[in-house]
């Protein structure tokens, strides 16, 4: 049995038609990619998960049960985490705010923290600062931290290299291993290298539809299949 | 001339008053606004009821003062009762405001911004014609003050109180201790509470609140039941100062100051609208005075209140202490 | 059947239709209104005056009421021509219905310079226009650096601002608070017509009001008010409907649907709103100057204050936002609600027929308390017409968001003009056919 599972997923932005069947599986433990050109649907498959674009038809199943028809915090309180694009980090809050805003249980507050101090030592010393005045690679740092202290199973990552300087990416590559350690991971990344590097195995989405898949270990990134539906 | 007024204007005694009506002012506008700004910042609808229900806050207070209070009340009894009395309003309008959120402003979340502030602005027609069928039924005026309310005021708050060469009254001080006190309260909440962090992350940034866990919708209802309590609570304290008192026109007399107070210090920030109450209480009691006492224009002193809207919105329109974005709303 | 040898009607038989009857069937949903219109005051004197018809006297506004009915329904659409076209809530819409209140007042008292007491009527409303037109430039240069709430919020501010100060200025009246009204210098009534041509002219008024006699029938000087400001208003709508089915009206439309892609495709819209703007600014001084003409007087509450704008609003909300003609008739419905509500003593409305249908004694029951049925009708009614139209108001943001006007034309796929033009084409070409076919038989 999968952790989770979409079964021709159909979404839509006002009145076009994004998501045109998506069916795709991942396993507890596992670290999946979804990769394709921009535009092909790929946030939008995360948001469909978890209810932010709500499908209008298909399924979306999360450890048996279903989440289409569920408010978004609903599906955040079964242990389905988010790490978006543009880290939307609160940036008005403090460092450690944003780590409190994300803890479920008052009770966890203190454990949650130093849980996040320890993978990011760096957050322990900003912890006072408002987070819109951390570095692109600090608010990314943050962005991980708050889905690591939600205790969740499932992490939806989205483009966390996006906008960040090559050394900053090896250190949030470091980090998103590190957190796959615990947590399944569904992964969009643009960084081909990069995401089969994080990955054990990989969907191949375009026009809103999977179109391929395989195993991340057995492929190369100038791989002819990548080239088809990754080239501009 | 000018050189002769602005001297008078500099004395000690003249300038000490008009900074004390100034914050009196101020605390006034931070009390009315507050509610406004914190619905705003979470939820995006400019309330256009919430005069309203300030000025049924100010009747639900005056009535449980006349209720409560007889000739023989002293000042601690009486003042005690005020608490008393703000604690009771402050409840049955969260309620009320509750009861709001969730039957009629709920259904307009997907709509245009548009449509909550028409919604509301229906809900002042009906709010202020119930209260005047209410007035209606016990031969009251709707028109002008409650006096039977304004009588609860304990003697202190009506004389003068001398603080050093200054002399101000007594209802001023007492006033800005109520802001001070409302400025705290809400500032602790927001700061300080799990709840207040909740309301901080949603006005950032809903979609992204909801989810890491936050029940947003829920959140949505208890800061619009909270934004109206505070208003009841405000209009209860304007209830006993004479220039405003309980009556019908209070809902347009304080919803159009509260606009310019939330609208100058940045729509939905709560630390804009503390600083903004200060600029607008400071600059109407500095116009108050120099139309009293120099220049010959009635009505100029409220003109001063949307002449520093205009300016402000030209200057910096996203208010002072305003996100840029927020200007899309 | 008679088929014309006329070889111009044949050309036409082939393209459908000649044009003036195109164009008439195009506007047979207006020429309907128009008709049911003009002959409103005759239908109510024959209901309610001749036949004495209590019901009909309760239930429909009399005439002076409908006169009102058109000057703010005007200035409703006006508001509607801005804020439902561009999207951009006109909240300060009031100063430019106060403008025109405040000059056609001020130009008949001889205090507006060059313009004496004896300028023509449809002159000063021109002038009160004209002022108008640049308020609105003045105010929108500022405010349209804006938008969505702020937009509404600072023309609200200038028009507040303008509220107090005139609310405060002793030379626009004597108690500027209460207002100006038309003094000695004017006694005789405004009048609509051809400047300089004393027999194109028609005095309007409460009681100035000129009574005509047409082919016999004399119409009284109400009536005659009625149609005087319904022409203006008519031929105000007409100007403002053909700006709306212009390119300019669809570069208005392609703001309000999505501005960036309007501005993407190459728009300048900032000065398509401003001119928006300035046009609407144009029509509710008109309506304003109208108002001012028949009631003879304006205070600062009936004109510049922000729950006029307030009432614009109810009206195009629950006519239809974004209709045009909507406002009308949403206007229309809340004239007719508060009428209906109103009245006390002699005459129509509510109260006087439950007080005569009750009688004495259903009325001194108790219901609540000491309170009888007759005190608890009184309150619950007389002069309450705000909260029955607030709490339809309500229901129709909530549930009828495209107002009775949007509604309709929803369910019937177009504007009613269109829809019924569609359907005339269609009968005509289906009768053309058939017209053919016997014509063949028979020869």
């Amino acid at each position: 049995m999968s952790l989770l599972e979409l079964d021709g997923v159909h979404a839509y932005y006002g009145d076009s038609h994004i998501l045109e069947g998506v069916d795709l599986s991942v396993e507890a433990g596992e670290v999946v990619a979804l990769v394709g050109r921009n535009g092909v649907g790929k946030t939008t498959t995360l948001r469909s998960i978890l209810q932010l674009t709500p499908p209008r038809a298909g399924e979306v199943r999360f450890r048996e049960e279903s989440l289409v028809g569920l408010e978004t915090h609903e599906v955040a309180q079964r242990g389905v985490g988010w790490i978006p694009e543009d880290r939307r980090i609160f940036s008005q809050l403090t460092v450690e705010e944003n780590l409190r805003a994300a803890i479920p249980d008052a009770d966890g507050v203190s454990s949650g923290l130093s849980l996040a101090f320890d993978a990011f030592p760096i957050l322990e010393e900003r912890r006072g600062q408002d987070a819109g005045t951390l570095s692109g690679g600090q608010q990314q740092m943050l962005a991980i931290a708050r889905g690591l202290v939600g205790e969740n199973d499932l992490l939806l990552v989205d483009e966390p290299s996006e906008g960040l300087a090559p050394q900053i990416v090896a250190d949030v590559a470091e980090a998103l291993s590190a957190a796959s350690e615990d947590a399944t991971m569904l992964l969009v990344e643009q960084n081909l290298p990069l995401a089969l590097d994080l990955a054990d195995r990989f969907y191949i989405v375009d026009n809103g539809r999977v179109v391929d898949d395989g195993d991340a270990d057995a492929v190369s990134a100038d791989d002819e299949r990548f080239r088809r539906y990754l080239s501009a | 001339m000018i050189v002769e007024a602005l001297a008078d204007f500099l004395t000690l005694s003249e300038l000490g008053r008009v900074v004390v009506q100034g914050l009196a002012k101020s605390a006034l506008y931070v009390m009315i606004a507050s509610g406004l700004t914190l619905i705003f910042g979470l939820m995006g609808v400019l309330n256009f009821a919430h005069g309203s229900l300030t000025m049924v806050g100010a009747y639900l207070g005056g009535l449980v003062m006349v209720l409560t209070v007889s000739q023989s009340t002293g000042v601690v009894g009486r003042l005690g009762l005020f608490f008393v009395a703000i604690v009771v309003v402050f409840g049955a309008l969260t309620i009320l405001g509750g009861a709001i959120e969730t039957t009629v402003i709920r259904p307009l979340y997907d709509r245009p911004p548009i449509y909550q502030i028409l919604l509301t602005f229906g809900l002042t027609l009906v709010v202020d014609e119930i209260v005047r069928i209410v007035l209606g039924l016990y031969g009251m005026q709707p028109l002008s003050d409650w006096q039977a309310a304004l009588a609860t005021k304990p003697q202190l708050l009506r004389e003068p109180a001398a603080l050093g060469p200054v002399e101000v009254r007594w209802l001023s001080v007492f006033e800005i201790l109520l802001g001070v006190l409302t400025v705290a309260a809400i500032w602790a909440f927001l700061t300080r509470t799990r709840y207040g962090l909740y309301i901080r992350a949603g006005s950032e940034d809903s979609e992204m609140a909801s989810a890491l866990g936050i029940d947003v919708r829920q959140v949505f209802t208890v800061v619009f039941a909270l934004g109206i309590g505070l208003a009841g609570a405000a209009g209860t304290l304007l209830m006993w100062d004479v220039a405003w008192g309980a009556s019908v026109p209070l809902a347009a007399e304080t919803l159009l100051p509260a606009f310019i107070v939330v609208i100058v210090g940045g729509l939905g920030t709560f630390r804009g609208t503390v600083v903004a109450s200060l600029v607008v209480g400071m600059t109407d009691s500095t116009m108050t005075w120099w139309f009293q006492n120099y220049i010959r224009f009635t009505g100029l002193p409220e003109l001063t209140l949307f002449l520093v809207l205009v300016v402000t919105l030209v200057v910096r329109p996203q208010g002072l202490f305003g996100v840029e974005e927020v200007g899309g709303h | 059947m008679a088929i014309s040898t006329d070889t111009d009607t044949q050309s036409a038989a082939v393209t459908g239709l000649d044009w003036p009857t195109e164009y008439l069937r195009a506007h047979l949903p207006h020429l309907a209104l128009v008709g049911l219109l003009a002959l409103y005051p005759s239908i109510y004197h024959l209901l309610a005056e001749s036949l004495s018809l209590y019901e009909a006297e309760i239930l429909l506004p009399g005439v002076e009421t409908m006169t009102a009915v058109l000057y703010f329904g005007l200035f409703a659409m006006s508001f509607d021509f801005v804020s439902g076209y561009t999207g951009y809530l006109s909240f300060g819409h009031a100063a430019f219905y106060g403008t025109g209140a405040y000059t056609v007042i001020l130009v008949a008292n001889g205090a507006v310079p060059l313009l004496g007491p004896g300028t023509p009527f449809v002159v000063s409303l021109l002038v009160a226009g004209v002022l108008a037109v640049l308020l609105a430039l003045v105010v929108g240069l500022v405010s349209f650096r804006l938008s969505g709430v702020y937009f509404a919020m600072i023309t609200l501010g200038f028009a507040q601002v303008l509220y107090v100060f005139i609310r405060g200025w002793d030379y626009v009246a004597s108690n500027p608070r209460d207002g100006p009204s038309v003094g000695p210098t004017h006694p005789e009534g405004f009048q609509i017509g051809v400047p300089g041509v004393d027999q194109l002219n028609v005095a309007i008024g409460v009681l100035a009001g000129e009574e005509v006699t047409v082919l016999g029938h004399t119409l009284s000087g109400t009536a005659v008010s009625y149609y005087a400001i319904g022409a203006v208003v008519l031929l105000c709508y007409f100007a403002m409907q053909r700006i709306i089915h212009s390119p300019f009206g669809r570069v208005m439309v392609a703001i309000r649907e999505n501005e960036e892609r309007a501005v993407a495709i190459g728009y300048d819209t900032y000065r398509y709103k401003l001119a928006a703007f300035a046009v609407s600014g144009f029509f509710a001084a008109i309506a304003g100057g109208l108002f001012a003409g028949f009631r003879r007087s304006a205070s600062p509450e009936n004109s510049f204050y922000f729950l006029t704008t307030g009432d614009a609003l109810l009206a195009s909300i629950i006519g239809g936002f974004g209709t045009l003609a909507g406002p009308l008739f949403g206007r229309l419905f809340d004239e007719t609600v508060r009428e209906f509500l109103s009245k006390s003593g002699q005459g129509g409305g509510l109260l006087p027929y439950l007080r005569a249908g009750l009688g004495e004694e259903t009325l001194a029951t108790p219901v609540v308390g000491d309170t009888s049925l007759g005190v608890l009708i009184d309150t619950l009614l007389n002069g309450h017409a705000s909260l029955y139209v607030g709490i339809v108001f309500v229901l129709f943001v909530l549930y009828v968001p495209d107002g009775l006007l949007g509604t309709v034309r929803q369910r019937v796929g177009g504007t009613l003009a269109e829809v019924s033009a569609a359907r005339f084409r269609d009968a005509a070409s289906e009768s053309e056919t058939s017209d053919d076919a016997t014509g063949g038989d028979e020869q």
